[in-house]
């Protein structure tokens, strides 16, 4: 029972078991492979279903095409992340910058805690960094557009009610948003600034507003996620980045890891995939296992 | 005229009562029509919901103690039919409470303690499903409600199990299995083991209160199936919303961010 677990969760080298699983077809649909360049989507009129609220319907499950969620900048096996400034790289004020490099520099040796990912402990993904980890659905209700991640949650308010006082600090912040044609425009404040956006100490600070931009295709078949974030504490101007989405169906292959869904149990009915239940902190084996402090098996809370 | 008027309007409202005695069948007070509903007409549980009782410090009758205020317990026939060994692990479990039990640690409570933790949850709803994101860690659970099976493989141990709901008029009937058995059942120890199965009856009393109970049958703890029941009120704060509550983090989180030194 607990080996199973382990299994979805992952120790260590995750990324390479995942790959390694989804090198063997489990199935009939097609084989999802990575993009290394990918197409704008312009932004405008919404020509396809309308939820009973007027939201554009694009719920389903969706990954990144890109498939790098180490480095947010390495144009190696994926474009920058980075899409202004053009030369690809985070504009970091010094402060920020000799932190980050800090961060890689231990990394591979944590002698103190502070070198660890946040997510190798089982922490939110973040903003922006959820994107780009494993595959999340977007499911839509009455007033909310809800995210469920691998590790963590976002439920974006669409109601025009204002955001949480500054001092409430959120690891997936708190979203306010709306519809503008196709275009799902969303602000962020309170992230806590506390996940990273790789294993490269990339990081945004507390008092950042990012101003998120989903672009969805008019057939739905895909968007782009554009993010600009203003935080001067951190940066030395504003900067974006774009990550590429495709939406995934029943035609599509599960691969655990970008497409992580199993067929529901359906007799008689077409083919129809699902989400199971994903935990981490609970399997005491985050990825960060043997670093300074991980894993931590005391009680947390008093309350 | 004042005397006389106020005699006619008493017998108007005398003579509207008669009639609605007269034509309303015995049901309870509440107006069916009146629950929010999804357009397929089935009940709506949107919203923020939380239970007011006190039944996650005990579930069973309790006097009042160190860290639970007392209760007269939410379960019909007061106590959990244990069988011999499983009562001495509750026994166990509870002398040593303040360290074992998994909520200390923002685990995922499970089900059906998630459904009466003293914090809120909020049920997204379409006619596919039933989604209920809490606020306390990060759990998120599905009840289907698309004529789903449970998956044939019904041995990997979920924390939240694995929910099929259908409707019986307009009570929501959820059937829950395939469980770990790391989850408690409260503060005070109380348990299951992995052949837990939960069936769920969530069903409305008002626009406001859900009336909820769990039959819990598990022949490795239990000598018989036995029924807790907690009714849930809707959060109706002007400001009330859900925060993030992922609680796991905060044994490390002061390591971050980065700081200017």
């Amino acid at each position: 029972m607990r080996s199973k677990i382990t299994v979805w969760l992952g120790l260590g080298l995750v990324a390479l078991a995942a790959a390694a699983m989804a090198a063997e077809p489990t199935g009939t649909g097609q084989r999802f492979t990575r993009e290394i360049s990918f197409p704008l989507i312009a932004e405008g009129k919404w020509p396809g279903r309308q939820l009973r609220d007027g939201q554009p319907d694009v719920e389903g499950f969706y990954s990144n095409t890109i498939g790098n969620h180490s480095n947010w900048t390495n144009p190696g096996r994926a474009p920058s992340r980075v899409t202004d400034p053009a030369d690809g790289q985070i504009p970091y004020q010094p402060w920020a910058r000799a932190k980050q490099e800090e961060f890689v520099a231990n990394f591979d040796n944590p002698t103190r805690p502070e070198y660890i990912e946040p997510l190798a402990r089982c922490a939110p993904g973040g903003v922006p960094k959820s994107f780009v980890w494993h595959g999340f659905e977007i499911r839509q209700f009455p007033g909310y557009v809800v995210l469920l991640f691998d590790s963590g949650s976002r439920a974006i308010h669409l109601d025009g009610k204002p955001h949480l006082p500054d001092k409430v600090k959120l690891w997936n912040a708190d979203s306010r948003g709306r519809w503008e044609g196709n275009t799902l425009v969303v602000e962020v404040r309170n992230s806590n600034g506390k996940a990273q956006l790789g294993r490269k100490g990339d990081f945004i600070g507390p008092n950042a507003v990012i101003n998120e931009r989903y672009i969805f295709a008019p057939d739905g078949g895909r968007f782009n996620y554009v993010a600009t974030v203003t935080d001067p504490e951190t940066f030395t101007r504003p900067w974006t980045s774009t990550i590429p989405v495709k939406r995934f169906t029943e035609k599509d292959e599960p691969d655990n890891w970008n497409y992580w869904v199993v067929p529901a149990n359906l007799p008689g009915k077409p083919l129809l995939h699902e989400h199971v239940e994903r935990i981490c902190v609970e399997n005491n084996g985050p990825f960060g296992g043997g670093a300074v402090g991980v894993p931590f098996d005391g009680p947390v809370i008093a309350r | 005229m004042k005397t006389f008027y106020n005699c006619f309007a008493g017998t108007l409202r005398t003579a509207t009562l008669v009639v609605m005695l007269a034509v309303t069948p015995a049901v309870p007070a509440f107006a069916a029509d009146d629950i929010p509903r999804l357009p397929s007409g089935r009940p709506d549980f949107s919203g923020i919901w939380q239970t007011n009782s006190p039944a996650d410090y005990d579930l069973e009758p309790h006097a009042g103690r160190r860290d639970a205020p007392p209760g007269a317990g939410v379960i019909e026939g007061g106590f959990i039919p244990y069988l011999p060994a499983a009562l001495e692990q509750r026994q166990r479990n509870f002398e040593r409470r303040a360290e074992l039990d998994p909520r200390l640690k923002c685990w995922v409570l499970g089900v059906p303690r998630s459904v009466y933790y003293p914090a809120p949850f909020q049920i997204f709803q379409r006619d596919r499903d039933l989604t209920l994101l809490h606020q306390f860690g990060h759990q998120v659970r599905t009840i289907h409600t698309n004529g789903t099976l449970h998956p044939v493989d019904q041995e990997q141990g979920f924390f939240l199990g694995d929910s099929r709901g259908h409707w019986e008029g307009d009570t929501l009937v959820v059937d829950v299995v395939d469980f770990i058995d790391i989850p408690w059942l409260d503060r005070a120890g109380n348990h299951h083991s992995d052949k837990l199965h939960v069936l769920e009856r969530w069903k409305y009393l008002d626009n406001n209160t859900i009336e909820y109970r769990a039959t819990l049958e598990d022949p490795k703890a239990y000598s018989r199936p036995w029924t807790l029941q907690v009714d849930l009120q809707r959060n109706r704060d002007p400001n009330a919303q859900l925060i993030e509550d992922y609680c796991f983090t905060l044994e490390y989180e002061q390591y971050y961010p980065p700081k200017k030194d």
